[in-house]
């Protein structure tokens, strides 16, 4: 005992630094006390407080972070906040209560749309996991021929919003579709029905592959070769490759896109508004959307609980992600980065198959809406025995032009998306840039904010900004203006955006940071002169990304926009109610044409898409 | 005169220690070289010095400003250390011509531009660079990226140039130019260098005082010519030249004079490491292969070995020698048949040392 406390003070000393007894001899080495530091060493957990890093930015890093958290905590707190309330937040009425809570959780209608959202995002995992898989399988491990050109149009689903998306099948596959009549002159009946909850999984999962194939094709990218070769060259077929050696390999990417789109199920509204509601299907989303409209006055506080028990789901969802996301990033670094990718031949009957499956779906999810929506925009007039090339007109578009509602909602989209999307991208940057080499609680602070807006739908979103627009005075003149929907995309945004930007900046070797600091630049500058100019082309890219993800944005405004705030997406979710499908087909090209323009901005200024 | 004061400098990872103490001075005009093998702190060191890294305990002076003191916690930036650090890579901005690259640093100093032309084209003309000020780092070869960021790191004259491995991307013969004149230049500039290496020939050549760095601690400091050929411990006379390692026992000991030997052979060597070395304990002498000398004729003194090859290498030829347990590699100008030898191995050259594990 008395030994170990001796030791222990021994130690104390050891620590202690020596005093300076440098003479100025010239290479005065001083020799370590052997004893000293077998102390040292038995007591390395003890190590002394950690020097202060000065000139780290560090006021700059906790300011914007700050910002970040207020921006990001304020709408979040406000539903928590509402939903203890027994009336709207800004009615004089209102108390503390838990009169909502009590209300929704013995509202049957709730349990349906709960249970309804839970089978259909679970419904979309079945379907675009496997086929996201399979995919991805095809067009990076084999010799598929147009793989440049499949690459691309494999994504375009993610790309277009899914009120387009829904509003093209209803046109095309829908009751009285397009395909759907035809179907019916040749066979005598329509074989399905997207108005069902069957027909919103498949659509809805369907148009989720993209967003499996991007996370397992990256996995399988940077998946030496050699091992599907050696499996090979032993005499399993491609099939069994893939079965035991390529899936196993790649199965944590997997899991983690499969949580995404879990995660992505609980949030979709577009799909399920359009295809669901005219049958009395509800979700989550649609259920608060819902209840909107369902009573006369304003029933925040029962949107609030819903977003809560929302938020309950998702967050342990998105906390789960980020946990797997690490665990797949090690898995792959596995790989090793300097992996020779040589790919499958298929062969001349296994081309046709793979370029079926892949054409398939391509003609299912990109052909069926968009050519639906674009027949639908230039016709005035369908049903059962008119033809089409009587009906052609251009009346839809020349009436967008003269509402002005919609010429606001056309012009406030793009300013959006361009303007709003270049600032944004540099609010990213400033936010990419207090979190750039910064380790400690600030850091912390920030991967768990940008957790949030990705735990809740841009419905639910838009709905808090709106109310913190309402509720906090010094805002309330700002809410008619694109601010306000600006600053709530940018929350949307938040995470992606936040994502491409710290992709973007980790590239920059430290070396080129630290010769700028050796030479005598504070950090700041170092950030001006040499950080920032080496990520411009990343920038750029990024802006392409973030314009495209700001242009399919409908959910966000649906609460938020007002006369002279319009915007395209959520005009279409307000039209829909009005029937006015002309109007709709019209708008819906538009935001087509719009998308793909930036799309190939964004190919064009060399964004990397894939992750 | 005294431009950098390393004193004690300790730092953790984690619950690591990875310095466990070093202190060293460098001096204006001089080279000191911090050499170890990789995992041996030299680089810590030297980011230590320059500010990127941040010891928990120690002192740094660099020149007459304090910029390490664990004890009253100041630490400064490297931009307030006036250092100039030439990386590995080099570390050269792609964005930027040579002569923004250079002249970036008196830039931040607050130069005037007309000054900062002329003193970037004197330092670019001086490293025969003036030709290339309009290119871009990827339209420079290797080693004239390697001179530019050089340049980089001196034009606006640094208290203390921090060189870390700056030779290891050059190829062989590049690099053997390179460290003589970049000698040649400090000692002109009267700079104080510290250069840190893994190649014991670049230490060496280039440098006035060697560090030799295991572990974390700085383990041996001297000369060129006393770090060779002196080692105080069997991993300085390891790490340094190409060696004879060879276990055995002691059979006699005298003093700092020991016979280490085995089955069927024995020599006589100078203990340098007195601990752990006693009377009939295991030892492992260290011999450097250029100490032993072969003839395929009787020597006195000599001891008789088997020669199992010779090997040609271009210079020279390679003999494989052995007798009993005792193996040996020897240089020589003549090929050697193999048979009979006999082998000179002056008795200080055989140099004791406890038995390692």
């Amino acid at each position: 005992m008395g030994l170990r406390i001796a030791a222990r003070q021994r130690a104390r000393a050891a620590l202690l630094p020596p005093q300076p007894t440098a003479k100025a001899t010239d290479m005065n080495v001083q020799t370590q006390n052997p004893a000293l530091s077998a102390v040292g060493v038995a007591h390395a957990h003890h190590y002394p407080a950690k020097m202060p890093v000065v000139g780290n930015a560090r006021l700059y890093r906790i300011v914007v972070i700050g910002l970040l958290a207020l921006a990001v905590l304020t709408p979040v707190g406000l539903i928590i906040y509402q939903s203890f309330l027994t009336g709207p937040f800004f009615s004089p009425r209102a108390a503390f209560g838990l009169d909502a809570y009590s209300y929704v959780f013995t509202d049957r209608n709730f349990y349906k749309a709960l249970g309804t959202t839970t089978v259909s995002a679970f419904g979309m995992v079945a379907i675009a996991v496997p086929l996201g898989g399979l995919l991805s399988f095809l067009i990076t491990r084999t010799d598929i021929r147009f793989k440049r050109l499949l690459e691309i149009l494999v994504l375009v689903p993610m790309f277009i919003s899914s009120i387009v998306l829904a509003f093209g099948y209803t046109v095309s596959v829908g009751p009285t579709g397009f395909l759907s009549l035809a179907m019916r002159d040749i066979i005598g009946i329509v074989p399905w029905n997207i108005y069902s909850l069957t027909g919103m999984i498949v659509i809805a999962g369907l148009s989720h592959v993209p967003h499996v194939y991007l996370y397992v094709s990256s996995a399988m990218r940077s998946l030496p070769s050699d091992l599907e070769e050696a499996a090979r060259t032993s005499g399993a077929s491609i099939w069994q490759v893939s079965r035991d050696v390529t899936l196993p390999m790649v199965l944590p990417s997997i899991v983690f896109a499969a949580s995404l789109n879990v995660l992505l199920g609980f949030e979709t509204f577009g799909i399920p508004l359009v295809l669901g509601d005219p049958n009395g299907i509800m979700v989550l989303t649609t259920y608060i959307y819902k209840l909107t409209t369902l009573f006369g006055t304003p029933t925040y506080q029962l949107m609030a609980v819903v977003a809560v028990v929302l938020l309950l789901i998702t967050l342990p969802l998105v906390w789960m992600q980020r946990r797997l996301l690490r665990n797949a990033r090690r898995y792959a670094a596995l790989g090793g980065k300097g992996a020779r990718v040589a790919t499958l031949k298929l062969g001349r009957n296994g081309q046709l198959v793979a370029l079926g499956i892949i054409g398939l779906w391509l003609f299912v999810s990109v052909v069926l809406p968009i050519g639906g929506i674009t027949v639908r925009a230039f016709v005035d007039a369908w049903g059962e025995g008119v033809n089409l090339l009587d009906q052609l007109t251009l009346a839809n578009f020349v009436r967008l032009t003269e509402v002005p509602s919609l010429v606001r909602g056309m012009i406030n989209t793009v300013i959006l998306s361009v303007v709003g999307g270049a600032v944004a991208v540099g609010i990213y940057l400033l936010v990419g840039l207090a979190g750039h080499r910064n380790h400690g609680l600030s850091n912390t602070v920030l991967d768990y904010i940008v957790l949030l807006p990705r735990a809740l739908p841009g419905l639910v979103i838009g709905l808090a900004f709106f109310w913190v627009f309402l509720f906090v005075p010094f805002l309330t003149p700002l809410r008619p203006t694109l601010f306000s929907l600006f600053i709530a995309y940018v929350v949307v945004g938040l995470s992606y955006g936040l994502r491409l930007l710290q992709g973007t900046l980790i590239q920059v070797a430290p070396e080129l940071e630290e010769s700028a600091r050796t030479t005598g630049a504070t950090i700041g500058r170092t950030w001006r002169d040499i950080v920032i100019p080496i990520v411009r082309p990343g920038l750029a890219g990024a802006w392409a990304l973030i314009m495209i993800i700001f242009l399919r944005e409908y959910a966000t405004g649906v609460y938020l926009m007002g006369a002279g705030t319009e915007v395209i997406g959520s005009l279409m979710v307000s039209l829909l109610t009005t029937g006015a499908m002309n109007t709709i087909a019209a708008l819906a090209l538009i935001s087509i044409v719009l998308t793909g323009a930036g799309l190939a901005l964004a190919l064009r200024l060399g964004a990397r898409i894939h992750d | 005169m005294t431009e950098l004061v390393v004193n004690n400098v300790q730092k953790w990872l984690g619950g690591l220690q990875i310095l466990k103490g070093a202190s060293f001075t460098a001096e204006r005009g001089s080279i000191v070289a911090l050499l170890g093998a990789s995992g041996s702190g030299k680089t810590t060191l030297l980011r230590c010095v320059a500010g990127l890294e941040q010891p928990e305990i120690g002192r740094i002076v660099i020149g007459d400003r304090t910029v390490l003191d664990g004890e009253r916690k100041i630490a400064l930036p490297p931009e307030q250390r006036n250092i100039g650090l030439v990386f590995q890579s080099y570390a050269l901005w792609p964005h930027r011509t040579v002569r923004e690259n250079v002249g970036y640093g008196l830039k931040l100093r607050g130069v005037a531009s007309a000054e900062i032309g002329s003193r970037v084209q004197a330092i670019l003309e001086r490293l025969g660079l003036g030709h290339l000020a309009d290119r871009y780092p990827s339209q420079l070869s290797g080693g004239q990226q390697q001179r530019v960021a050089i340049c980089r790191a001196l034009v606006y004259e640094p208290r203390v140039l921090l060189l870390d491995e700056p030779l290891s991307n050059l190829d062989a013969k590049l690099r053997e130019e390179a460290r003589y004149w970049i000698r040649k230049l400090i000692l002109d500039l009267e700079i104080c260098a510290i250069l840190v290496t893994h190649d014991q020939s670049e230490a060496l050549a280039a440098a006035d005082n060697i560090l030799l760095l295991q572990d974390g601690r700085i383990v041996q400091q001297g000369t060129p010519q006393e770090i060779y050929s002196n080692p105080n411990s069997f991993y300085s006379a390891d790490f340094l030249g190409a060696n004879n390692i060879i276990k055995g026992r002691v059979q006699t000991l005298d003093g700092a004079k020991a016979t280490i030997g085995g089955e069927g052979w024995s020599l006589p060597g100078v203990v340098r490491d007195a601990a752990g070395v006693s009377g009939n304990s295991d030892a492992t002498a260290v011999i450097r292969v250029e100490q032993i000398s072969v003839s395929d004729k009787a020597m006195e003194g000599g001891i008789e070995m088997d020669l199992d090859d010779s090997i040609y290498l271009g210079d020279r030829w390679e003999y494989r020698l052995h007798r009993g347990g005792l193996i040996a590699k020897a240089n020589g100008a003549l090929q050697i048949a193999p048979g009979k030898v006999w082998a000179w191995i002056p008795s200080d050259a055989v140099w004791v040392f406890p038995a390692q594990k």
